[in-house]
């Protein structure tokens, strides 16, 4: 009972919080309700005892990648003038969600019959740090090792991109 | 019994950070006088009584507190405006919360973890609620509207990210050594000792130590590296625009924090609560030995100090007569210890699960107020890093260092562990 109010309250909270990133009108606003919304996401995981995900959730995200991101925005100093003018926002919101529906409802019909939805997490050690270790490391290890080869790829890209002289 | 072994983690959390931030403040500046050879505050008092200074930083959270709430009439967003001195102070809160203050307590068969959560993130939650602790920088630093506070928010932001890896390498080198996360596993791995040397982290890994306790100075903002507030050039940072307990959240913020890495240093690097050689199972075995020679120190040390305090406590102040207060509240506390242990060390009583606690607790505190003096004595002893040298050092020889550090490390626990 304790858990499924507070899974409300946490999915109440991520879904308004990413409405409103989507239909903020200035950055800082979208940036800081997304933080919002991976928090209460981490806190999710916390509630299915994925206590790894939960914490490498806020370093990476919540901590790393939007502190990134909040600081462009403030580098680039945007001003209230220099946003666009959004005058028919709501309507576009509104005729693009009514278009998306369908699709939403195939996509809500596949989540309930997906695995973790009918059995839901059966497993203790969830998301712990040594289940995840031992799942990345041992089935899914080239995949993991391919996967940081192309963040290597972007990182030295973005490196050369920056530093080329015309 | 069982509410209070909860609850005392949670209390003690409190203790170590919200309670200690007057005595941090006093210490600050009493190192700072005797690092510039001069006397420091020491002549505010309460009828009498200055508890060698202590009641001047009272004094200043008290103003800070009554201070008019003064709100500058160019703030657009009042919200993120009032929000982030407590986002600052939230964060650096709750890095506190899964040190080990001592051993678990075993009492009754139930185990008692002596951390406010009882959980096994320790390390990774620590660096979890440090990075986000930037975002009290940066929205304060944004929702000011002022030049000087944004670019102190914006050199914060960087320091942070640029630090954040160093440290987080340099813990991994930790990680893979301990072989856990846990903090509480990491101290009892401390406690062995390694040929005569206890195998304290700093000992197995002098190089990530120093990494360390370099990136936690930065991570907290102390100096040297307190560019991100540097009165010579940008008047006061990010909280320029800042005034009453909106700038006192940011300022105990900044010493929970220092406090929390302090705690993480000594908890990680210096052996945690424990004592060189003597694990918590020789200490719960010899407890009778161990409380005399408690009752020995105490006699000595407040006989050293009552001597030293008789003769150097010589400013004549209107009210009570401090010098003599403290002399009979000193003998009379000794006396009292002295009583209560002998009463257990005559073996009269039992309670060496407790008791071994109580011991721990008072080495963490030992080794946590070093560390205190530690932080304060760099900052009134480097000159602050000019901008450009703290990224320097972050990125081309912090990371690089750290990165090298892992392989060694990694190549060392392999090979040790092949032969098994």
């Amino acid at each position: 009972m304790q858990n499924e109010i507070l899974f409300v309250i946490l999915a109440l909270v991520t879904i308004v919080s990413s409405v409103v990133m989507i239909s903020a009108h200035r950055p800082i606003d979208s940036a800081l309700s997304f933080i919002i919304t991976l928090i209460s996401i981490a806190a999710l995981f916390a509630l299915v005892n994925a206590t790894f995900l939960f914490v490498v959730q806020i370093i990476i995200y919540a901590g790393a990648i939007l502190s990134l991101i909040l600081f462009i925005i403030m580098f680039l100093n945007i001003k209230d003038d220099n946003l666009p003018d959004e005058k028919y926002k709501n309507r576009w919101l509104l005729a693009t969600s009514i278009i998306i529906t369908p699709f939403s409802a195939i996509l809500i019909d596949l989540i309930l019959r997906s695995d973790i939805a009918v059995n839901g997490v059966s497993d203790e050690k969830f998301g712990t740090i040594k289940d995840v270790g031992l799942t990345l490391f041992s089935e899914w290890v080239l995949p993991f090792e391919l996967v940081s080869i192309l963040l290597l790829v972007a990182l030295i890209g973005s490196v050369t991109l920056s530093k080329r002289k015309d | 019994m069982n509410t209070i072994l909860i609850l005392l983690p949670l209390v003690l959390t409190i203790l170590y950070s919200l309670a200690t931030v007057p005595i941090l403040v006093w210490m600050e500046r009493r190192i700072a006088a005797l690092i510039q050879d001069r006397l420091g505050p020491n002549r505010c008092h309460i009828n009498g009584i200055r508890l060698g200074g202590i009641i001047q930083s009272v004094a200043d959270m008290m103003k800070l507190v009554f201070k008019e709430e003064f709100w500058p009439s160019h703030i657009k967003n009042r919200f993120y405006y009032l929000v982030a001195p407590s986002i600052a102070f939230m964060s650096a809160f709750l890095t506190f919360m899964v040190i080990p203050y001592a051993d678990n307590v075993t009492i009754n068969d139930t185990i008692y973890t002596m951390q406010a959560l009882p959980t096994e993130l320790g390390v990774l939650w620590f660096l979890a609620f440090a990075g986000l602790g930037v975002y009290g920088i940066i929205l304060g630093g944004w929702a000011s509207h002022n030049k000087y506070a944004i670019l102190g928010a914006m050199r914060a932001t960087a320091q942070v990210i640029g630090y954040e890896v160093a440290m987080g390498l340099s813990l991994v080198s930790m990680l893979i050594t301990y072989g856990t996360i846990s903090l509480n596993e990491m101290v009892t791995y401390q406690a062995q000792s390694f040929f005569i040397i206890p195998a304290w982290g700093i000992v197995l890994q002098p190089i990530a130590t120093i990494i360390f306790i370099v990136t936690a100075f930065a991570e907290t903002n102390r100096a040297p590296f307190d560019a991100a507030e540097g009165e010579s050039e940008i008047v006061a940072g990010y909280h320029t625009e800042y005034g009453a307990m909106k700038f006192g959240l940011f300022f105990v913020a900044e010493y929970i924090a220092m406090a929390a890495s302090g705690a993480l240093i000594v908890t990680i690097f210096l052996g945690g609560y424990q004592l060189p050689y003597l694990s918590t199972t020789d200490l719960i075995n010899n407890f009778e030995l161990v409380l005399w020679l408690i009752i020995a120190f105490a006699v000595v040390s407040s006989f050293v100090f009552l001597k030293w305090m008789r003769k150097h406590n010589i400013f004549a102040m209107t009210g009570l007569n401090e010098t003599k207060v403290y002399t009979t509240i000193i003998i009379g506390f000794t006396i009292f210890a002295i009583m209560v242990m002998s009463y257990y060390a005559l073996g009269i009583g039992h309670a060496s699960e407790v008791g071994v606690m109580l011991l721990q607790f008072a080495i963490f505190t030992v080794k946590l107020f070093f560390l205190h003096f530690v932080f304060i004595w760099v900052r009134w002893t480097l000159p602050r890093f000019r901008y450009d040298q703290t990224q320097k050092l972050g990125w081309n020889i912090l990371l690089p260092l750290s990165l090298v550090n892992i392989f060694i490390t990694a190549i060392v626990v392999v090979g040790v562990n092949y032969g098994n």
